[in-house]
C-alpha cells in the first residue's frame, strides 16, 4: 500500500526531452515506475529511452492512457503545461521545477482545485513509493521498503531523514516532497490525511522546515484527525529569515507564527514526538514502533 | 525583492495612486534644490532597503533651504541601521487629516492574494487588528477576478469608511491590487495613505516586494536583485547562482538544497559556529560548484570547509570536480569534509579523496561534523 503513486499508475514525463527530463526519466524507468508517454512540444515522434514522446498531452492521455504527469519544464513553462494537463484529465501532477513565479503558483491552485486535480510541488523532489514507483528525483538507493510515511518540505532533508531511517533497518511506504516554496500547490494536512489513510503506513514523519505556517496547521489538523504516531523534525532554528509579509502577513496569520518555536510547541501540544536534529528521528520513530499506535 | 520606497511610489503612480510630489537627491545640495522646486516644507527621506527609518531618524521635516541641506547631510552621514544611505527623497509635506492602511499581499498557506484594510494607519496595525478588529478587514481574492471595485467598496463599508473615503480608499485598493498582479509582488503595501486637510488623499509611504522569480517578465522595470542586495557576498552569491547568507561564525559550508543547508548550520552551531549558509539548487555543475567555493571562501578566520550534497537532480561528481580544483589552484589548507551521498557517490568519493578531502563515513550529517570537530581537534 502507499497513498498516490503505485506501480500501475501510468505516468507521463512532461519535457522529456530535456537534458534532465532525459536523465531523470531513465532513473524512473530503472526504478520500476511505469512511464507510459513524454511530452514535449514539437517533438512528437522521437522516442526516448524506449518512451513514445507526442506533441500534446491530450494524444498522451488518449494514445497511452496517462494518468499522471511528472514536469521537467522550465519555471516559464510550467503554467501552461499544468493548464494543458488538467484540461486533459491527468489527475496527478508533479511539478520539479525551481523558481516558478508565486503568481502562477496562486492561478495554477485555482485551476487544478476547481477540477479535483492533485499537484505536488514546485520546487519538490516528487514521490516515491518504495519498491515501487518513482515521480521526480529522488535517488533510489536512499529508501528502504516499510511503513513509514514521510513528508518533506525539504528534498535534500527528506534524502538524509530516508536513508538514517534505512540504515537503522527501518523502511518507508511512500516519501513525498510537498515542495520548498513558500506556496505550494498541496499543504501538509492534505497529504497527512492521505497517510492516515494508508493501510500500508503505520507511522508519519514530518521535515518541516522555518518559515510559512504549514507546520502550525498541521499541529491542528493532527489533534482532530490523524491517530497514528507522528515525529517531525524542523530545519533552520540558527538560520535568519527575512521576514517579508509585512503588516498584512502578521494579520493574515497572526503575530509571532513561522519561527521554528512556534512550529515546535504547535506540533509538541498535539502530542507529536520532536527531533532536535534529523538523525534523532530514527531514535524517536523506533521507540514509537516498539509501541501499540496510539487510538483516537 | 524589497524595492526602495521611490521604485514603490512609481508603481503607484503607473496605476493612478496619488503620491506627494517629489524628486530623488543625492546630497545635501542637490535635496536644497529639489525642495526649493516641490515647495517648502518637505519631508527628507532616507532611501535604504530596511524597515525601522522612522524610529532611526531616517524620515525628517524640513521648512527652510537650510534646514534641508542640514537634515540631509544628517541622514546621509550616518549609517542607517548599518547600511549607506545613497539616496534620499524629497517630498512634498501634506497636512494629515486622518492616516489609514492598506496592503495586498500572498497569504502563502491558502495560496491566494489577499487585502487587507485598516481604519487607522501606523505601526500600530497588528495591535489594531487583535483589540479591535472591527476596525481591520481582510478579503481572500480570486487570482481568475481579481478585486472588483464593488468588492472594495464592499470592504470599505465593514470597516465604516462613507462617501468621499469610500470612494478614494475603494479605488487605492483597486490601484493597488493592480500592482500587486500586474509586477508578480508577493506585497504591496501603503501604509499609510492619508486624506489631507484639503481633502487630498495620498500614499506617504511604499512597501512593496516583488517575487525574484517573476521578475523576467518585467524588463519593463530595469530592475536587477543584485542592485537590492545589501550584502557583498549574498550579492554574488546570487550573481553566480547559489542561495548565500552570511553568518558569524567560520565553518564554510556548502550544501546542495536548503533544507540540508539549514540542518547543517543547526547541527554545526551546536558546537562550532558556521560562517555562512549556502545552497547550490537544483542546477549543480562543475563550474558553479568552484564559484560556489570561490566565494564561501572568501571570508576571513575560516577553520574548516564543510560539504554536504545529495545526488538526486544534481550531478555530484561534476560538483565535486569543481570543488577539487578551487582547493588545488588556491592551495587551501584548512580542513575539509565531505558528506555526499545518492547518484554517483562513489565516483565523487574517488574525487573527494584524491583531493585530501575527507570523505564522512557514515549517512547522517551528524556523524559527519564530529568528524570534521575531531579533524578540528587533531589540527590543533
Amino acid at each position: 500500500m502507499s497513498i498516490l503513486l503505485n506501480k500501475d499508475t501510468r505516468v507521463l514525463v512532461q519535457g522529456i526531452t530535456g537534458k534532465t527530463g532525459r536523465i531523470q526519466t531513465k532513473f524512473m524507468l530503472d526504478y520500476g515506475t511505469k512511464i507510459v508517454a513524454g511530452v514535449t512540444p514539437g517533438k512528437g515522434g522521437e522516442i526516448v529511452e524506449g518512451v513514445p514522446v507526442y506533441d500534446t498531452v491530450a494524444e498522451a492521455v488518449t494514445k497511452q492512457g496517462a494518468e499522471a504527469a511528472v514536469f521537467f519544464v522550465p519555471p516559464a513553462g510550467v503554467k501552461n503545461a499544468a493548464i494543458q494537463n488538467i484540461d486533459a484529465g491527468i489527475k496527478l501532477i508533479v511539478v520539479v521545477t525551481e523558481h516558478v513565479p508565486v503568481h502562477d503558483v496562486m492561478e495554477i491552485s485555482e485551476y487544478a482545485a476547481e477540477r479535483d486535480v492533485i499537484m505536488i510541488g514546485p520546487t519538490t523532489p516528487g514521490i516515491i513509493t518504495v519498491g515501487e514507483a518513482k515521480m521526480g528525483i529522488m535517488p533510489a538507493g536512499m529508501f528502504n521498503l516499510g511503513r513509514i510515511g514521510i513528508i518533506s518540505r525539504s528534498g535534500t532533508l527528506s534524502y538524509e531523514v530516508s536513508v538514517n531511517l534505512a540504515k537503522a533497518g527501518l523502511g518507508q511506504s511512500t516519501v513525498i516532497g510537498m515542495g520548498a516554496d513558500p506556496v505550494v500547490f498541496t499543504n501538509l494536512p492534505e497529504l497527512l490525511a492521505l497517510f492516515e489513510a494508508d493501510k500500508g503506513t503505520d507511522l508519519i514523519v514530518i521535515v518541516g522546515e522555518v518559515g510559512g505556517i504549514q507546520e502550525e496547521k498541521a499541529a491542528e489538523y493532527i489533534d482532530r484527525w490523524i491517530t497514528k504516531p507522528v515525529v517531525a523534525y524542523i530545519a533552520g532554528q540558527n538560520v535568519p529569515v527575512g521576514k517579508r509579509m509585512g503588516h498584512a502577513g502578521a494579520i493574515v496569520h497572526g503575530d509571532g507564527k513561522g519561527t521554528p518555536q512556534s512550529k515546535i510547541a504547535a506540533l509538541r501540544t498535539m502530542g507529536v514526538d520532536i527531533a532536535e536534529f534529523p538523525a534523532d528521528v530514527v531514535k524517536l520513530v523506533s521507540k514509537h514502533l516498539g509501541n501499540r499506535p496510539k487510538t483516537k | 525583492m524589497r524595492l526602495y520606497e521611490y521604485e514603490g511610489c512609481k508603481l503607484f503612480q503607473s496605476e493612478g495612486i496619488p503620491v506627494p510630489r517629489y524628486a530623488l537627491a543625492a546630497n545635501p545640495k542637490e535635496a536644497r534644490e529639489k525642495a526649493q522646486e516641490i515647495g517648502l516644507p518637505v519631508v527628507i527621506k532616507a532611501q535604504v532597503l530596511t524597515g525601522g527609518r522612522w524610529l532611526a531618524g531616517g524620515v525628517q521635516s524640513a521648512s527652510t533651504p537650510a534646514e534641508v541641506e542640514e537634515v540631509t547631510r544628517h541622514i546621509m552621514e550616518n549609517q542607517m541601521l548599518g547600511y549607506n544611505v545613497q539616496q534620499v527623497m524629497v517630498s512634498q509635506k501634506v497636512d494629515i487629516a486622518k492616516e489609514f492602511y492598506v496592503g495586498v499581499t500572498v497569504d502563502d498557506y491558502h495560496g491566494a492574494p489577499v487585502v487587507v484594510l485598516s481604519v487607522e494607519g501606523g505601526v500600530a496595525v497588528n495591535r489594531l487588528a487583535r483589540e479591535r478588529p472591527e476596525s481591520v478587514v481582510s478579503k481572500t481574492v480570486s487570482m481568475g477576478t481579481g478585486l472588483t471595485n464593488e468588492e472594495a467598496k464592499q470592504m470599505c463599508r465593514q470597516v465604516g469608511l462613507r462617501s468621499n473615503d469610500l470612494t478614494h480608499i475603494a479605488n487605492v485598493l483597486t490601484a493597488l491590487y493592480r500592482v500587486f498582479h500586474k509586477y508578480d509582488a508577493l506585497l504591496a503595501e501603503i501604509n499609510p495613505i492619508v486624506r489631507t486637510k484639503d481633502g487630498s488623499y495620498f500614499a506617504i509611504d511604499s512597501k512593496v516586494e516583488l517575487d525574484d522569480s517573476g521578475l523576467f517578465r518585467h524588463p519593463e522595470l530595469n530592475i536587477t536583485r543584485e542592485s537590492h542586495m545589501l550584502n557583498d557576498l549574498e550579492r554574488k552569491g546570487h550573481a553566480i547562482g547559489v542561495t548565500y547568507v552570511e553568518l558569524d561564525g567560520d565553518i564554510a559550508i556548502i550544501a546542495s538544497g536548503a533544507g540540508l543547508g539549514m540542518a547543517s548550520v543547526d547541527i554545526i552551531n551546536q558546537k562550532m559556529r558556521s560562517a555562512n549558509f549556502l545552497e547550490t539548487g537544483g542546477g549543480m555543475t562543475e563550474e558553479l560548484l568552484y564559484k560556489a567555493t570561490d566565494l564561501v571562501m572568501q571570508k576571513k578566520g575560516l577553520r574548516a570547509l564543510f560539504i554536504n550534497v545529495y545526488g538526486g537532480i544534481n550531478p555530484i561528481h561534476e560538483g565535486a570536480k569543481g570543488i577539487v580544483r578551487y582547493l588545488k589552484e588556491h592551495n587551501v589548507t584548512i580542513p575539509v569534509v565531505a558528506k555526499a551521498l545518492g547518484n554517483h557517490e562513489q565516483e565523487t568519493w574517488i574525487i573527494f579523496k584524491e583531493a585530501g578531502v575527507h570523505v564522512a563515513g557514515g549517512v547522517s550529517t551528524e556523524q559527519a561534523v564530529e568528524e570534521l570537530a575531531h579533524l578540528l581537534e587533531v589540527n590543533k
